[in-house]
């Protein structure tokens, strides 16, 4: 075997994809190739196309910098309406360019074209352009995870159906130069709609992606981006007037039931939106989780209204002593518990309130206790314990994010050693060590509703778990680089995930499948948040920039450009959804008015919605902290604004 | 293309390769190995660090650190590289010349058996957690937990342009700022865009604290007055406020000039120093109006009602430390200002001869009718001069010290009781602040005749002083409690031109006040530079101590700090060192009768002794004030140096009482 065969097997893995089976046979007879080899017929992309190229008939690597020049001339020359759209041909255009020199060994022609149209290429393709100038040799592309996913992958143009046939004509035109026309061919997937074409801030709103746009035939799925109804509502008002009469004074008990009738009866009777309850199982309620539901419900009666008028109030608690070990930080629910994971490896548990952490009593003391007895869960704990801080050891290496879960007897954190764990806020124990992600895990997030969780990673596969299996329920592929970012949908049949390749996608906890793609984020997402209604999902981005997506379109209906270069590492939204807090590593916490976003956007839907750009308009405040980036924000079921940071005495 | 070169990343030269080639021992590594090696080495570390980005960015961090490489390298499945360790980011050094840059990392020999011998560090502070209100109803409260509401770089901005202010729109980053009523309704209703002016109207809010804080300021509670000036040196949010305190303490210092009040003197004289010592605050806008009231509480003629027996020395020290403190922080090369406090002060100090025809400044008293200046305004100029430094002293003190010998023998022989006293404490200082000098200008040989010579009538006394600066080690490593008591100056009116040991509240260390023998006891190991920042330090503390007691609680406490250290030029830090031990005082005093406590502050600054004494109750104040030929203390309430005395009270003259600190409302 050896070096000879190898474009033979390229040939015939071409013949095999194109399905020439006969073509296949008799070449394969000829050359007089052994099963084995045949077999192991999976050479890799980047592999074949050296291969193929090689064979190619050399074009002349001078031609290159004149065809991308008459391209952007074509491109400049043309006619406002097609104008934007086609521009957006000549990043990815330019790009194979770069790489196919290298491929064939100019790498003197590469770097010269390089550095002739890189700096006038978008700003935000700057960054990917810096990491693939390293790439300078042929044997360097086949490592490069960049290159890779340039060559595997095509890039996705959307064109309405007159600037496609501009650019038909131009490309005939263009004969005798066949090197952009084999790059569109080989490498960009041109989506064509039809439609006028898009203007100036259209096209600039839906681009940035690592490849593209997302075309809009990926978005056309419904998406059921309704709350779920409430399932128990009818066990548990009676419940909680147990509990309310037993707990206060029955001074005006009717005015309460009154009240509280108003909630339950608040909630639409069937939203259209919203999927079926059974569409995915979701676990029944324990008695514990009841009682727990229902103090919920009763603290949001006592909410407070937000609006521009009325800003939150901000505790925010700082971390000193921490420097720069302290990572991540989630506050549970219903505000009582905060958890810190650390850059050592250890996560730290604080109580917020004048309750104490304690541990479950020694096994032979639990023996003792009347399983039956009401207060069961109560007397299992240990009264000594007086505790307001417990650290919890096990993990093997930064913990990059910690999550209470809804009913706060669990905590989950995941971290670099690839694992997750499920630790008890019982015992203060780790109960379950979840292995699957192969790389550092970047994000997990619980289900609003409890015993599902996902996960993400460097691994690039987000994963669907849920507390009783070791092995993940769904795994969801498709993005081309790190999940930065993960959270669930309101309505936990949803999962949105945020990552490096700068696209932002929802998938179905039910099918598996990718219901929506989002491209517009100039940077990496690092943070997401759904609304309170469910239908908007906003992201932070670490240039500092905020998208706020429609996914009833999986459109950008908003776009709140950065207000410094620090990255957004904390969204919230106040619990009635009317006021959008977003912390930043510049250590400031902005609020932004979410009603006038969301407002404007159903507004302009009939016109084709347009991304606004008053950012003015929507900042409310922006608030200074003392040298402490914020690690997190959380809205108290009274919507008072929570917020954790680590003091930085270093600045 | 020196740009895209910048954009698209550098690699390592053929240079570098072979350097580090022949550092592992390759003598002989060809050109073209090199540069294959070079570009190799460029890419994988490219790639490393764009991972590294990655491990950082989810770290929550802007900075690259060592862990994030050793991450990226054990994604890459590379064994980490063990052993580099640096709790925070690399320490890049800067260096350039002959055309290059460079950035290194600064690399100690480290003595293994150093670190072996060195006692353990210190554990870290385990991380904690604290809570406060960054909002309250969408308004920063201006807490010190906040960063104050317009930092010193704006206000700086705005004194120097104050357009900027009128300029910018209506900001929602001043957050903090608390918007009265009508301005919020205003902008809640936003019917009509008005301009907005700069107004300095403060809110219903801000107006009564300002009534509180001046009110406790000048008040007759001393611990109101410590909270107030605690308040007045830690608040963020003060600066609005600004242009009516500066308006208050000068308009105070005229009035209470012209009345000799010398207690609310001192009170202002505080009020200024609290707002120096705050961190927020811009105050080169306002020196119009402190500088003239510091200068006249330095050098007036006369700041209290009965010259021979108030101690308004101690209010002129403290007043010109506080000079010597604005000139450092404030003089720029624009404003002059060390300079012309200088001339100032040196023409006060002219010789008449010498200014007949030239008229001092207006705050100078002017001539006396026997056409001279007052001894108390040349003691404030001496004092004033040498807060400056040693070249001030050398140049303008040194050159006059012939002329204001003559005006003191001239007094001192004289009959006027408060002439001799004066005349008395200016020759003190004289010999205090000219000694250092004059041992760093002259060569050993110490000759009375040649300083007699020179000097004039101070030139046998000042070499003295020398010979025993000279014989004593260097004052660095003198006991610090000690400095502090020689540096006490005879602030005692003595009645009697002999005053034993006995009169002195400090029998044994403190110099003996007597004008004729005046001479600093033997214990005067410390170098003067020494004494002045011990003794400004003893300022810090006592006039910032949150409960220093009021005159009827029970025992008086003393609180001394005292450092070892050479020069006062840490303030900062050793101010957070008193903050620290503040918050422990009650617990410490309350205990014990006498305690005497060490404690190093967090940081680097030397260890700080604090000593502090409990007095036994029964002697006490009422029936002080009436008995000024006793030389109680009572009656020379000094409010700065005095501090020292308790300390040593202790081994002497235990029934006497402690001078309350600043306590001065009986003379009022």
């Amino acid at each position: 075997m050896g070096d000879k065969s190898t474009p033979l097997l390229a040939v015939l893995q071409l013949l095999r994809k194109y399905n020439l089976k006969g073509t296949e046979d008799i070449l394969r007879k000829e050359a007089n190739l052994g099963d084995v080899e045949y077999e192991n017929l999976d050479l890799p992309e980047v592999e074949l196309a050296n291969i193929l190229t090689a064979h190619h008939t050399e074009s002349d690597p001078y031609s290159y910098e004149f065809a991308y020049d008459s391209l952007k001339k074509f491109v400049e020359n043309s006619l406002d309406v097609y104008k934007y759209e086609l521009s957006t041909l000549l990043y990815p255009v330019f790009v194979h360019m770069y790489l196919i020199l290298i491929l064939y060994d100019h790498n003197e022609h590469a770097i010269k074209i390089l550095e002739k149209f890189g700096p006038e290429q978008d700003e935000y393709y700057q960054d990917d352009l810096k990491r693939l100038c390293a790439v300078k040799n042929k044997d360097q592309v086949k490592g490069n995870e960049l290159a890779e996913i340039y060559s595997s992958n095509k890039f996705q143009v959307q064109l309405s159906r007159d600037a496609s046939t501009q650019l038909k004509r131009y490309l005939h035109e263009q004969k005798s130069s066949p090197i952009i026309i084999n790059i569109i061919k080989n490498h960009i997937q041109i989506d064509v709609c039809d439609g006028p074409g898009r203007s100036h801030a259209q096209v600039k709103s839906t681009l940035g992606g690592l490849l593209g746009e997302a075309s809009r035939n990926e978005n056309r799925t419904k998406v059921y981006y309704g709350l779920l109804k409430e399932p128990d509502l009818q066990i548990l008002p009676a419940q909680i007037e147990d509990e309310e009469e037993a707990e206060e004074t029955p001074d005006k008990p009717k005015k309460k039931k009154a009240k509280k009738d108003n909630i339950f009866m608040k909630k639409p009777k069937s939203d259209p939106n919203a999927p079926p309850n059974d569409r995915i199982p979701l676990p029944d309620l324990k008695e514990n989780d009841k009682v727990e539901k229902g103090k919920a419900l009763r603290e949001a009666a006592k909410r407070v209204q937000l609006g521009p008028e009325c800003l939150p109030s901000i505790c925010f608690y700082t971390l000193l002593n921490s420097g720069h070990t302290a990572i991540c930080a989630d506050i549970c629910d219903d505000s009582t518990l905060l958890a810190v994971g650390f850059n050592n490896s250890t996560i730290k548990v604080w109580t917020l309130t004048t309750v104490r952490l304690r541990g479950m009593k020694s096994a032979d003391k639990l023996q003792d206790i009347d399983r039956e007895a009401g207060d069961v869960l109560v007397r299992m704990m240990e009264e000594k314990d007086r505790e307001t801080c417990r650290t919890l050891f096990g993990h093997s290496g930064p913990v990059y994010k910690v999550s209470f879960d809804p009913f706060k007897t669990m905590l989950l954190s995941c971290s670099e050693d690839s694992t997750i764990r499920l630790w008890s806020l019982q015992c203060w124990t780790c109960i379950v060590v979840y292995r699957g992600h192969v790389w550092p895990v970047w994000d997990t997030r619980w289900s609003p509703h409890g015993h599902y969780f996902a996960s993400g990673g460097h691994d690039r596969i987000a994963r669907l778990w849920a507390t009783d299996h070791h092995q993940p329920l769904r795994i969801f592929a498709g993005h081309l680089s790190d999940i930065d970012c993960i959270q669930f949908h309101p309505n936990s049949n949803y999962i949105a995930t945020g990552s490096s390749d700068r696209t932002v996608r929802l998938w179905d906890c039910l099918t598996g499948t990718q219901v929506r793609i989002m491209t517009g984020h100039r940077s990496t997402p690092f943070t997401l948040a759904f609304s309170a209604c469910g239908r908007w999902l906003a992201s932070g981005g670490g240039a500092g920039e905020i998208q706020i997506w429609d996914l009833s379109s999986g459109l950008p209906s908003a776009a709140i450009p950065p207000a410094s270069n620090s990255p957004i590492h904390a969204l919230a939204f106040s619990r009635d959804g009317t006021i959008l807090a977003s912390g930043s590593l510049d250590s400031t916490i902005k609020l932004w008015d979410f009603a006038i976003i969301s407002d404007e956007n159903i507004n302009e839907e009939n016109g084709n919605a347009a991304p606004t750009q008053k950012e003015d308009k929507f900042l409310l405040r922006s608030y200074a902290t003392k040298n402490s980036p914020i690690k997190s924000l959380h809205f108290t079921r009274r919507n008072l604004l929570l917020a954790v940071g680590s003091y930085d005495g270093s600045v | 293309m020196s740009d895209s070169e910048l954009g698209y990343g550098s690699s390592f030269t053929v240079d570098s390769v072979k350097v580090i080639a022949e550092s592992v021992g390759i003598g002989n590594l060809v050109d073209d190995a090199a540069k294959e090696l070079a570009d190799d080495v460029s890419y994988r570390l490219k790639i490393i660090v764009q991972d590294a980005m990655k491990f950082m960015q989810h770290s929550k961090r802007q900075k690259l650190s060592i862990t994030d490489i050793d991450h990226a390298l054990k994604v890459q499945n590379i064994e980490p590289q063990y052993g580099f360790i640096q709790p925070d980011s690399l320490p890049f050094r800067f260096a350039s010349g002959g055309g290059r840059e460079l950035h290194f990392i600064e690399e100690k020999d480290i003595d293994l058996s150093e670190i072996l011998s060195a006692p353990p560090p210190k554990i870290p502070l385990d991380v904690s957690l604290r809570a406060h209100w960054l909002s309250v109803d969408g308004v920063q409260p201006t807490v010190p937990e906040n960063p104050p509401p317009l930092s010193k770089e704006a206000q700086k901005l705005e004194s120097v342009d104050p357009i900027t202010k009128l300029s910018k729109p209506a900001n929602k980053d001043a957050a903090g700022k608390p918007v009265c009523g009508k301005a919020a309704r205003l902008k809640a209703s936003e019917s009509v865009h008005v301009k907005q002016l700069a107004t300095h109207e403060l809110s219903v809010e801000q107006q009564l604290y300002y009534k509180e804080i001046t009110e406790a300021c000048v008040g007759s509670d001393e611990g109101r007055r410590a909270e107030a000036l605690q308040s007045l040196a830690c608040d963020p949010g003060l600066h609005e406020m600004l242009p009516r305190m500066c308006t208050f303490i000068s308009e105070g210092v005229k009035v209470n000039v012209v009345q000799n009040n010398l207690a609310l003197l001192i009170y202002l004289m505080r009020m200024v120093k609290a707002m120096l010592d705050n961190q927020s605050l811009y105050l080169e806008k306002y020196l119009h109006e402190l500088i003239p009231s510091v200068s006249t509480c330095i050098v007036a003629r006369q700041l209290c009602m009965r010259p021979e027996v108030d101690n308004h020395w101690a209010l002129r020290d403290f007043a010109a430390r506080l000079m010597a403190q604005i000139c450092k922080t404030f003089n720029t090369s624009t404003n002059n200002l060390q300079t012309r406090v200088t001339r100032l002060f040196s023409k006060a100090l002219q010789c008449p001869s010498q200014t007949n025809n030239e008229s001092g400044p207006s705050m100078v008293p002017s001539m006396k009718e026997s056409e001279k200046t007052p001894l108390a305004s040349l003691y404030g100029a001496v004092q004033g001069l040498a807060e400056l430094g040693p070249e001030v002293v050398k140049v303008f003190i040194l050159s006059r010290v012939r002329w204001l010998g003559e005006r003191v023998e001239g007094a001192l022989s004289g009959i006027g009781g408060a002439d001799r006293l004066a005349a008395g404490n200016l020759k003190h200082q004289l010999l205090k602040v000219l000694a250092p000098v004059v041992r760093a200008h002259r060569q050993p040989p110490d000759l009375p005749d040649d300083y007699k010579r020179e000097y004039g009538y101070l030139g046998p006394s000042l070499q003295q002083m020398v010979s025993k600066l000279r014989s004593s080690p260097t004052g660095g490593n003198a006991g610090g409690a000690v400095a502090v008591v020689t540096c006490t100056p005879p602030l005692l009116p003595s009645p009697s031109p002999a005053p034993g040991p006995s009169l002195a509240p400090a029998p044994a260390p403190a110099p003996s006040p007597s004008p004729a023998s005046v001479t600093i006891q033997h214990t005067s190991q410390a170098h003067a530079k020494t004494i002045e920042s011990v003794a400004s330090r003893n300022v810090v503390i006592t006039s910032s101590a949150p409960q220093s007691p009021a005159p009827s609680t029970p025992p008086p406490q003393k609180f001394v700090i005292v450092s070892s250290q050479q020069k006062n030029q840490t303030q900062p830090a050793s101010s957070a060192g008193h903050i620290v031990m503040h918050s422990s005082q009650p617990t410490i005093v309350r205990s014990q009768n006498s305690v005497v406590v060490t404690s190093g502050p967090a940081g680097a600054a030397p260890p700080q002794k604090v000593v502090v004494v409990g007095v036994p109750p029964p002697a006490h104040q009422p029936h002080q004030p009436h008995q000024p030929h006793q030389p109680t203390a009572g009656v020379s309430q000094a409010p700065v140096s005095v501090v020292a005395k308790p300390v040593f009270a202790r081994s002497g003259s235990a029934q006497q009482p402690p001078p309350e600190l600043d306590d001065l409302s009986h003379l009022a």
